[in-house]
């Protein structure tokens, strides 16, 4: 039995993800031909991370992790189909689970602790969210980058000549 | 002698050029590396290479060990540009397997950096999408959608302006930052919506410099880890930088978010 309203939460997380992919990508000015695949790869691998945090159990880390390799894995075969270098389609399909709440958090938190001079609780409180959103941030951010970078070490060799032309056709 | 010394020269020349510009361009240290290896070997030469975040080194040297030419270049400052990482590469692949003149390199070089970018109100646009469904995504309601949509247009065409004027990176985070979040700090101000704190936290984060971030990772996993330590650093001024922007706004509202 389906249960249409988790796949209608999984299909609007994606669909929100391809969207801020796809406005975070342009601003680097990715080739034309790479938009819609960092697009797609973009909600492929949100919509895993939203099914393992919600459904799952797991941690935002851990959950990054596989959607982050499931990335890199689906950029060898785009960027190979449509001769990009893999780093220009993941890194704009990862760009929408960057942690930036938790990076701008971690710092805020830095700033309300200097400003609890004099109150020890206050001061205690904003030392745990300093630590909570930074160890989250890096961790998750670590993830992302090696979860995506793990499917070119292993496939080094054609994630290195992704943009050869010779010996193929190039559409 | 004297021929292969003026050789060198040349390919170097191209070299630095190639290489800086990935470098401005937003790749990832090992590739340009790579790329730039490749050429030279296109050309029967080894070039080896420290890159920094300012400069780069470079050694061009003939295969037998003869002819050493060697290049210390500033790096460039640019906008990051993927279009060049990937149109670059593959142009380092065409080199080695056609093993093109050095004057058709130029020429396509040239072709390909002189490509211009995406029209900046296609982009700007784009982005405001891309941060309302950002928001939509940490569970803002429609209310905070909207606001985020509204204050990232405001604050990411200011950035755009004062970008073009050349003015100082962090003070431009800080700025676009501190509009942005001024906005969608309506909905905390005139409680509308219920969750106006979201607003706050997503108008900012089109400004997250994702790409240094990622890569930094990618060039610490890979080994160069002083050339990634730099990006992350560089990366981590600028998130000070919005939640610098942020806290005026915040500091203005009476600080109760978090």
């Amino acid at each position: 039995m389906i249960n249409w309203q988790i796949v209608g939460s999984v299909v609007a997380d994606a669909i929100g993800a391809a969207i801020a992919a796809i406005g975070f990508a342009v601003i680097s000015n990715p080739p034309r031909r790479a938009i819609l695949y960092a697009a797609l790869l973009a909600a492929v691998g949100h919509s895993i991370r939203f099914v393992l945090l919600k459904y799952a159990g797991l941690d935002l880390a851990s959950a990054s992790f596989i959607a982050a390799f499931s990335i890199g894995m689906l950029s060898l075969w785009a960027g190979y189909r449509i001769f990009c270098p893999a780093t220009v389609l993941y890194i704009p399909a990862l760009l929408p689970m960057i942690p930036g709440m938790y990076a701008y958090r971690t710092v805020f938190s830095l700033i309300k602790f200097l400003q609890s001079s004099g109150n020890d609780n206050d001061a205690i409180h904003y030392l745990l969210e300093i630590f909570k959103n930074g160890i989250t941030t890096a961790s998750v951010l670590f993830a992302l980058g090696v979860g995506a970078t793990i499917p070119i070490f292993i496939f080094y060799k054609r994630a290195f000549s992704m943009t050869r032309t010779a010996n193929r056709v190039k559409k | 002698m004297n021929n292969v010394h003026e050789e060198l020269k040349a390919v170097s020349q191209f070299l630095t050029e190639y290489a800086t510009c990935l470098m401005a361009s937003g790749v990832h240290t090992s590739r340009i590396v790579r790329n730039t290896a490749r050429i030279a070997e296109s050309f029967g030469f080894e070039a080896h290479m420290t890159l920094f975040h300012k400069t780069i080194n470079m050694t061009l040297r003939s295969k037998d060990n003869a002819h050493v030419y060697s290049t210390v270049s500033a790096a460039k400052s640019g906008a990051i540009n993927f279009e060049f990482n990937s149109e670059l590469s593959a142009l380092s692949w065409e080199a080695y397997d056609n093993h093109l003149s050095l004057d058709t390199l130029w020429e396509k070089y040239k072709t390909i950096t002189g490509k211009p970018r995406m029209n900046e109100w296609k982009v700007w646009i784009l982005v405001g999408f891309a941060n309302a469904s950002f928001c939509r995504l940490f569970n803002g309601d429609w209310i905070a959608v909207a606001a985020v949509f509204v204050a990232t247009l405001v604050g990411f065409r200011l950035k755009q302006i004062l970008g073009k004027h050349h003015i100082n990176h962090y003070f431009v985070f800080t700025i676009s930052a501190f509009v942005a979040s001024l906005i969608a700090s309506i909905t905390m101000w005139q409680q509308w919506g219920t969750t106006p704190d979201i607003a706050i936290g997503a108008s900012v984060l089109y400004l997250i410099p994702g790409v240094p971030l990622i890569n930094g990772i990618i060039d610490i996993i890979e080994g160069h880890v002083l050339a990634g330590t730099a990006r992350l650093i560089n990366a981590l001024l600028l998130i000070v930088c919005i939640a610098f922007g942020m806290a005026i706004t915040l500091l203005m509202m009476g600080g109760k978010l978090l």
